[in-house]
C-alpha cells in the first residue's frame, strides 16, 4: 500500500531537505516518488505540518534491574499516578513498559537506547523492551568493572583477546554497544576507596581508569562496533573533580571516536562561596575543539525524579541526599548500582545551576550532530520533560522567563542570560534524528531518504514549541499510523536492535570454564535467546563496520 | 444548627470512595450540588445522591446516618470540624488528617489515621490492621493527634508512628508499635507478635503484657518514675481519658537495639 505523506514542511537535514513536499511510504519503508500515473492508496494531508523522521533517544533507562528495582524502592508514586494524574513529574512517565511505550510515540519517538544493561540482567532488559509497545529499542551492555576484564589487562593479555571477550558479551546480551560507567570505580568501592578519579588504580587489580576505557574503546573500534565506546566518566557530580575527570577522558580519546553521557553532571567548578560553579563555558569550547568526541547532556528539570545508576561509588555518596530518605546500593558483582530518589528544587542554587549548565552546554556545544538531546532519564528529569527542553533551546524568550523565576544568585553563575542562540528545526532535527542514527551505526532510520525505514513524526508548529513537541499530529511507526493528535491509535510493537560480532570459538570455551568456575552457572545463561521474549521476530540485526 | 445528615439509602454495592465529603469541600455547595459529588470506584459511576439522603445543614458538623466497611475513606485530609459515623467504617478513615474529630461508633478497616497530623478520631469498636500506619512506600505512618479505640487493634498498630497517641483499650494485634520513630501508645490488654519490632524511639505501654518480647529488647529492671504519673493524669484529663497503667507498678524495656535501641516498653512488675 503506498501512503502519500502531502503537502508538509520535510524537515530532514541528513537529505538536506527543509522545504515543503511530499513523502511516499510503501511496505514500511519510505520510497522514492512514484511513477506519474501511479495514484497514492492512501494520502495523508500534512499541509502547514513539519515531517521529520521518527526521533531516537539514545540515553534513556526504560528496563533493566534498576530500573525494577526504582519501582520497587517507591511504590508511593504508582498510587499517585493512579489517583491523582499530573500531580508529579514522575506520575506523568508512569512505571510500565506499556506507558514508556506510549509516552514516547506521542512525543514522534520511535527508538530508545536503554545505556546501562548489565550482562547479568540482559535477560530481564530484553522481557521488559520486548513489552514496551510502539517504539524500536536497543541496549547498551556494561563492561569496565568486572572482574574478566580487569584480570585480562591485569596479565597483559592481548588486544585480540579483550575484543573476543567484548564481542561474546555484546553477542550474548544482545546489546548494540559497550557503555563503561565509571571504569574501575565500583570494583575499587568494594575495596572502599570512595574517590576514583581517571588515573586511580583498582586495587587487587593494578589497572587505572585510563587503562580499562583504552582497552575497551580498542576492542569497540576492531570489532567495528558502530556506536563508539559509551562513557560515564569518573568523579560524577563532584565540583571541581567532575571537570578534571571528563577533561582527561576527553584527551584520552587521542583521535579515535568516544561518547560521552550526560555532560552537564561534569560541568561542574568549585568557584563562589558556595564552592559550586558553572565550567559549561569551558567544557564546551573542549569538545567544540575535539571533533572525535560525541556528547549527550543529562539536562536537569525541576521536580521530583529517582536517579538509576549503575556507578555504585556515586550513588552511595549521594544517597544522603535522598529526598524521600530511602535509597538503595547494589554492592554486587562489576558494577553494582544504586537507586536514589531526587527532587530537583528551582528555588535550589544547587538545582538552578545544574539546570542552567546543561543549557549552556546545550547551546554552546556548536555542531548539533556532536551534542545528543537527553535528560538521562529519568537521572536528570523524567523523558516527559522532553517538550519543554525543545522549547527552551528554541526560544530566547522561554528561557528568560525561566531565568526569572531562578534565585538571583544562580543567574550570576552563569552565561545562560547572555547567549542568544535558538536551535533551528533544522539542528532539532539533526540531533535528534540525522546525527543519533548515524552515531549508533543504524543507516535506516533518522531521515527520510527512500529505504529509510518509514519512521515518520509530523508535528503541528505553533509558537508554543513544547506543546508542538508534546503531541505529534501524526506518528508512523515501519509505515503504521500509530499516533494521531497525541494520542496512540494502534497498538504494535518494535525490534530490538542488535549487533552479533563473532567471537573466537576459544573465548567461548573460556567462558564457559570461568562462568563456571566463579558463578557455577553455565556462560548459556547469560545468553539472550530469541525464543525466550515471546515474540515473533524480537530482533533486528544491526551489522558491523567491516 | 444542626449537622449537614447523609443517611445511608442502603447498603452499597462497591466500595466508595468519601473523601470529597470533608467539610471544607463541601462548605457553600447546595444540597443539590453535594448529591451530585461522585463516590464511587466501579465504572457505574455512584454519586453521593444514589447511596444517601442528604439533609440540609452545616457541613463543618458531618454525621453518617447508617455506616458501612465499605465506607472508604471518610474525613481524609480533613483540616477542621466534625464527622460522626453511626455504624462501621471502611477503610483509611482520617487518613492525612490535619485537625477536627472523627468518632465512629462502629468498627473500621485497615489504615485509619493514617499519616494523620492532627485532630482526634474516637472508634467504639475495632480498628483494622496499622492502625495510624503508613501507605505502602511512605516514610512515616501517624505524625500528631490522637486515636482512641474502644475495642481492639489489628496488626502493626502504630506502624512507623512519628508523634501523637494511640490508646487501644482492647488488645493489640501483632507487632504493635513496629517500626516506631517516636510517639506513645497505650494497650490496656494484652499485645500479640513482638511489639515495637525494630522501634527507634517511642513508648509503648502494654498493660497486661506481651505475648513474646524481641531478644533485642533489653531489661532495665522496675521503674518507678515520676513520668508515668504525670502522664497518667495529663491523658485521664485529656482526650485519652483514664489509662489502665494509671497507679500500676511498671517494668521498663530498652530497645529495639536490632535499630537505633531509644524505645522503651513498660509492662507490669
Amino acid at each position: 500500500m503506498l501512503t502519500r505523506l502531502k503537502g508538509g514542511h520535510v524537515v530532514d537535514p541528513a537529505n538536506g531537505r527543509d522545504a515543503a513536499g511530499d513523502v511516499f511510504v510503501e511496505d514500511g519503508v519510505v520510497v522514492e516518488a512514484p511513477q506519474a500515473g501511479r495514484e497514492a492508496d492512501e494520502t495523508i494531508d500534512c499541509t502547514g505540518l513539519i515531517v521529520m523522521a521518527g526521533a531516537i533517544d539514545i540515553h534513556s533507562h526504560i528496563a533493566g534491574g534498576h530500573v525494577n528495582t526504582a519501582r520497587l524502592l517507591l511504590p508511593e508514586w504508582h498510587r499517585a499516578f493512579s489517583s491523582r494524574p499530573g500531580e508529579t513529574a514522575l506520575s506523568r512517565v508512569g512505571w510500565t513498559t506499556e506507558e514508556t511505550g506510549l509516552r514516547y510515540a506521542e512525543m514522534g519517538f520511535t527508538t530508545v537506547v536503554e545505556p546501562a544493561m548489565a550482562p547479568s540482567s540482559a535477560l530481564h532488559a530484553h522481557l521488559e523492551l520486548a513489552d514496551t509497545p510502539i517504539i524500536d529499542k536497543a541496549t547498551l551492555v556494561v563492561l569496565g568493572n568486572d572482574d574478566l576484564l580487569m584480570s585480562m589487562i591485569r596479565e597483559g593479555e592481548s588486544a585480540g583477546a579483550i575484543a573476543d571477550y567484548v564481542a561474546w558479551t555484546v553477542s550474548a546480551s544482545r546489546a548494540l554497544g559497550v557503555k563503561c560507567i565509571n571504569a574501575g570505580g565500583s570494583a575499587a568501592f568494594k575495596e572502599n576507596v570512595r574517590q576514583f578519579g581517571f588515573d586511580d588504580v583498582v586495587p587487587d587489580y593494578g589497572v587505572s581508569s585510563r587503562q580499562i576505557v583504552k582497552s575497551l574503546q580498542t576492542a569497540v573500534r576492531d570489532l567495528g562496533i558502530p556506536h563508539p565506546l559509551h562513557v560515564h566518566c569518573n568523579n560524577l557530580g563532584v565540583p571541581g573533580a567532575s571537570s578534571d575527570s571528563i577533561a582527561a577522558t576527553i584527551k584520552a580519546a587521542e583521535g579515535d571516536p568516544l561518547h560521552l553521557a550526560h555532560i552537564q553532571f561534569y560541568g561542574y567548578g568549585t568557584e563562589g562561596k558556595r564552592r559550586f560553579s558553572s565550567r559549561g563555558r569551558e567544557l564546551a569550547e573542549l569538545v567544540n575543539a575535539t571533533s572525535e568526541i560525541t556528547v549527550d547532556i543529562g539536562q536537569v528539570m525541576f521536580g521530583q525524579t529517582v536517579t538509576i545508576s549503575s556507578d555504585e561509588l556515586r550513588q552511595f555518596a549521594g544517597s544522603k541526599q535522598a529526598s524521600p530518605k530511602k535509597s538503595i546500593i547494589f554492592d554486587h558483582e562489576a558494577n553494582g548500582g544504586g537507586v536514589v530518589p531526587m527532587d530537583y528544587k528551582r528555588k535550589s542554587f544547587y538545582n538552578a545551576l545544574q539546570w542552567a549548565i546543561g543549557l549552556e552546554l546545550f547551546l554552546l556545544i556548536e555542531d548539533p550532530s556532536r551534542v545528543f538531546f537527553t535528560t538521562d532519564h529519568p537521572n536528570g528529569a523524567p523523558f516527559t520533560t522532553y517538550p519543554d527542553i525543545f522549547a527552551l533551546l528554541m526560544d530566547r524568550g522561554v528561557r528568560a522567563k525561566w531565568l526569572d523565576a531562578l534565585p538571583k544568585s544562580v543567574v550570576k553563575m552563569t552565561s545562560l542570560p547572555e547567549i542568544e542562540r535558538e536551535y533551528t528545526l533544522a539542528e532539532i532535527a539533526t540531533m535528534t534524528r540525522a546525527a543519533p542514527a548515524k552515531l549508533l551505526g543504524t543507516p535506516d532510520r533518522g531521515h527520510l531518504g527512500a529505504g529509510a525505514v518509514a519512521d515518520v513524526a509530523i508535528y503541528r508548529p505553533g509558537e508554543d514549541k513544547a506543546a508542538m513537541f508534546g503531541k505529534a499530529a501524526y506518528v508512523l511507526k515501519d509505515g503504521d499510523l500509530v499516533v494521531r493528535d497525541g494520542t496512540v491509535v494502534k497498538h504494535r510493537y518494535g525490534r530490538a536492535l542488535t549487533l552479533r560480532p563473532e567471537a573466537d570459538k576459544a573465548m567461548k570455551t573460556r567462558l564457559d570454564r570461568y562462568f563456571d568456575d566463579r558463578y557455577g552457572l553455565s556462560s548459556r545463561w547469560f545468553e539472550v535467546p530469541d525464543g525466550a521474549l515471546g515474540r515473533e521476530d524480537p530482533f533486528k540485526v544491526v551489522p558491523c563496520r567491516a | 444548627m444542626t449537622g449537614l445528615t447523609f443517611r445511608k439509602r442502603g447498603e452499597p454495592e462497591e466500595r466508595l470512595d468519601l473523601s470529597p465529603l470533608v467539610p471544607a469541600r463541601l462548605a457553600g455547595l447546595s444540597e443539590r450540588e453535594v448529591a451530585a459529588l461522585p463516590v464511587g470506584t466501579s465504572r457505574m459511576g455512584l454519586t453521593v445522591g444514589d447511596v444517601f439522603e442528604v439533609v440540609g445543614g452545616d457541613p463543618s458538623s458531618i454525621c453518617f446516618a447508617g455506616g458501612s466497611t465499605r465506607f472508604d475513606r471518610i474525613g481524609e485530609a480533613m483540616q477542621a470540624g466534625g464527622i460522626i459515623v453511626e455504624g462501621d467504617a471502611g477503610a483509611r478513615l482520617g487518613r492525612a488528617m490535619a485537625g477536627g474529630r472523627i468518632s465512629v461508633e462502629g468498627s473500621v478497616q485497615g489504615h485509619a489515621g493514617s499519616g494523620m497530623s492532627g485532630g482526634v478520631i474516637r472508634i467504639g469498636g475495632d480498628a483494622g490492621e496499622r492502625l495510624g500506619g503508613p501507605l505502602a512506600g511512605e516514610m512515616s505512618g501517624m505524625k500528631g493527634g490522637t486515636i482512641v479505640v474502644s475495642g481492639s487493634a489489628g496488626p502493626r498498630a502504630g506502624d512507623r508512628m512519628r508523634r501523637g497517641v494511640i490508646s487501644i483499650s482492647g488488645n493489640a494485634g501483632a507487632d504493635v508499635g513496629s517500626r516506631m520513630i517516636a510517639g506513645t501508645i497505650v494497650v490496656a490488654g494484652t499485645a500479640a507478635g513482638t511489639p515495637g519490632r525494630l522501634m527507634k524511639r517511642g513508648t509503648l505501654f502494654l498493660c497486661t503484657g506481651a505475648e513474646t518480647l524481641a531478644p533485642t529488647f533489653l531489661d532495665n529492671g522496675p521503674a518507678d518514675l515520676l513520668i508515668l504519673t504525670v502522664m497518667a493524669r495529663d491523658f485521664a484529663a485529656g482526650e485519652v481519658g483514664p489509662v489502665a497503667f494509671e497507679g500500676m507498678a511498671m517494668r521498663r524495656l530498652g530497645g529495639d537495639t536490632a535499630v537505633l535501641g531509644l524505645g522503651e516498653i513498660f509492662l507490669p512488675c
